[in-house]
């Protein structure tokens, strides 16, 4: 089993614009293991996507203070892609376009560089295991030549972000808004994709704005993020309370202080 | 040249030589190389083809293929019912013997000036050595025509050499020359090719440029383009030489359609420059230019695109992309967008930029586990896509690939313990 530990984690970012930093996360504590699988929700703004891409590793994100564990080791300040390699997925909100590298060249070198240099993945078992993927998430055949995520519509780069991650085979994935912009075809398919990683290896933390989604992928955990902190856990019924009396009524409820993005 | 029956030849070249003598070298913008060696008045001599690598040898019967090495020709392969149906292809010389109309007619005459400036009055002057194509009209040849041009540096001795690439009215051809050189010795080298695209011909000119390291190289690749002609430059610039050179489409007859696509990969203290123009001398012409740059190391590359648009060229179009990558501190890059619009009724437009490799493609290739020095080489692949997919594949194509690969591995030895 392997477990992902969040403790008391405090970021920043610098504003492009502003030249200033400011404090997004404020102190985010969170434990999820290898078969389990966790949502995040809470309003716009409140640091979700801080929160995956600091896990993930992006140098856009300084951790102030506080400890981000992976089976007990401490992954701060390592880079990017080690933290891939010893097992952690981020399927992004907005994926990276990356013209003239294919999406077939690019599941290769991700996949070769977890096995030794002189071992890459045999091709023919390579094309398998993506044929299966891809008919599990009725995409194309014409997808697998094409430049990674250029020109793709929002739901096929949803779609992309799910089959990487059938193709990596992390122990967590964490998975950032994979609901947007879907209809209820796309969504279902997405969700097939997530609950076939379900098992002992696979853990997942999915970050939600909406309900809807949890419908179709049923969580064992769900946390309530609210200016830059978890502010609640509970389990499936709790997403369903929210959808209800909406983050401004659980806001008062817990006599925070914390002012909405845009109040719902 | 030894045939004396060939009057005009004798006499261009007379002035060719006094035009040597009092020339000035061209201007290359933001660009100092007028402290290189780029003449060398000796004979050459006739080059070993034992020397080559054997593999450049290999054909097939339904390929056109020719291999020149140093002044000399090694192989010039044609399928025979090619050559039925006119098709010309022979080295200068036997041009000279056997079609000399069309030396007279073409050579240094209409597409490039011996007069232009003292590179070229030099090339005029002095080269001896040379490939002569002729693709008569409304023939279309399914398979490129695939060219190895190998200098000689085994000894010290010029490398001169001349393409002549006439392609006849709704002619349709692909051309594939691949530039090396073999051995270690200093040398100049001054190649120049002219193409003259007839009306409604399509011409897809690709070239790998792998010239070594102690070559100092000066090109030149200009086309004429008549009415409704069609063309694309590829042009991957592999030097470990250092290099200046133009590439120049002339959109002279109406409706004439050019597009220059090149990159550059520049490495150790290799110094290039390269002037990209695309001259809209017709009404309702398109002239584009994509222009990407790659530089390691200590090496410096200067990209000028310089979009022309005459008076008179109405309804024509001129668009141009310029962008270098920085992958070194210590490299020195430019890309220079110039437009010279001297017409009112057209569209034009320029984009430049000079940095390095995009932080956020970067991060997300990283993010599936690939690491740093990998995902940057596949960045700087995409980044150079836009001409590598335009060359046809092949041995050239997989030779550009592999040398590719190489010089970024090269280049990221320097920086990085691990890659
Ligand atoms: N890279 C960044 N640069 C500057 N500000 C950022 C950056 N990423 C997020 N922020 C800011 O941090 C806050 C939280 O954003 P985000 O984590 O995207 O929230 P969520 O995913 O919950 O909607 C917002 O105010 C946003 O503007
Ligand atoms: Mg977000």
């Amino acid at each position: 089993m392997a477990v992902l530990e969040v403790k008391d984690l405090h970021v920043e970012v610098v504003d492009q614009e502003k030249k200033i930093s400011k404090e997004i996360l404020k102190g985010v504590n969170l434990t999820v293991k290898t078969g389990e699988i966790h949502a995040i929700m809470g309003p716009n703004g409140t640091g979700k996507s801080t929160l995956s891409e600091t896990i993930m590793g992006n140098p856009r994100y300084h951790v102030t203070s506080g400890q981000i564990l992976l089976n007990g080791e401490n992954i701060v300040g390592m880079p990017v892609d080690e933290r891939a390699r010893k097992g952690l997925f981020l399927a992004m909100q907005y994926p990276a376009e990356v013209p003239g590298v294919t999406n077939t060249e690019f599941l290769r070198a991700a996949i070769n560089a977890r096995r030794p240099k002189d071992n890459p993945v045999p091709i023919r078992e390579f094309l398998q295991e993506l044929d299966k993927n891809m008919d599990l998430l009725d995409m194309k055949q014409s997808m697998t030549e094409r430049y990674l995520n250029e020109g793709f519509s929002g739901g096929e780069k949803k779609r992309n972000e799910i089959l990487q991650m059938l193709m990596i085979k992390p122990s967590f994935g964490i998975l950032d808004e994979i609901d947007s912009g879907l209809d209820i075809d796309a969504l279902r398919v997405v969700a097939r994709g997530v609950n076939a990683m379900r098992g002992d290896n696979f853990g997942a933390l999915m970050i939600t704005h909406y309900q809807r989604l949890l419908d179709y992928i049923v969580p064992d955990v769900v946390h309530v993020m609210m200016g830059g902190k978890v502010v609640k856990d509970g389990g499936p019924d709790l997403a369903k309370k929210l959808e209800d009396e909406g983050y401004a009524g659980l806001r008062d409820e817990l006599g925070l202080d914390i002012e909405l993005v845009d109040e719902n | 040249m030894v045939n004396t029956e060939v009057d005009f030849w004798e006499k261009r070249r007379q002035a060719a030589l006094a035009a040597y003598e009092t020339g000035k070298l061209p201007y290359i913008q933001r660009f100092h190389y007028q402290d290189w060696t780029l003449f060398d008045e000796t004979q050459p001599l006739a080059s070993d083809s034992g020397l080559l690598d054997q593999a450049l040898l290999k054909t097939d019967p339904q390929q056109i293929k020719i291999v020149q090495f140093g002044k000399s020709t090694i192989l010039i392969q044609v399928p025979e019912k090619l050559l039925q149906a006119g098709l010309i292809v022979c080295d200068l010389k036997t041009a000279l013997k056997e079609h000399p109309d069309l030396i007279e007619k073409y050579y240094m005459t209409q597409v490039i000036k011996p007069d232009e400036n003292k590179l070229l009055s030099y090339h005029a002057a002095f080269c001896e050595a040379g490939l002569v194509i002729y693709v008569p009209a409304k023939m279309e040849l399914a398979e490129p025509i695939e060219v190895e041009l190998v200098g000689d540096a085994t000894r010290k001795q010029p490398w001169l050499h001349h393409l002549l690439l006439i392609a006849g009215a709704n002619s349709s051809l692909k051309f594939v020359q691949h530039l090396s050189t073999i051995g270690e010795q200093p040398q100049i080298a001054n190649l120049v090719a002219e193409v003259v695209a007839g009306p409604n011909s399509h011409i897809e000119f690709s070239s790998l440029d792998e010239v070594g390291k102690n070559t100092t190289l000066y090109f030149n690749r200009r086309a004429n383009l008549d009415a409704d002609s069609h063309l694309e430059w590829n042009c991957a610039f592999m030097n470990d030489a250092d290099s200046i050179g133009d590439v120049c489409s002339e959109l002279v007859g109406q409706g004439s359609y050019g597009y220059s696509k090149a990159i550059a990969v520049t490495a150790g203290d290799e110094q290039m420059a390269v002037n990209n123009l695309v001259i809209n001398r017709g009404r309702h012409t398109t002239g584009l230019i994509n222009q990407r740059g790659v530089l390691l190391d200590n090496s410096k590359l200067i990209f000028n695109g310089i979009g022309q648009i005459v008076h008179g060229a109405s309804g024509s179009k001129a668009d141009q992309k310029n962008r270098v990558l920085m992958m070194s501190d210590n490299a020195h890059g430019d890309a220079n967008p110039l437009l010279l619009i001297d017409e009112n009724d057209v569209v034009a437009a320029h984009a430049a930029s000079v940095g390095p490799v995009d932080p956020v493609q970067m991060n997300y290739l990283m993010s599936r586990g690939i690491p740093y020095p990998k995902a940057e080489r596949m960045v700087i692949h995409g980044f150079l896509d836009a001409v590598l997919s335009g060359m046809p594949k092949g041995m050239v194509r997989d030779r550009m690939l592999t040398i590719l690969e190489r010089k970024l591995i090269h280049g990221q030895r320097q920086r990085f313990s691990e890659v």
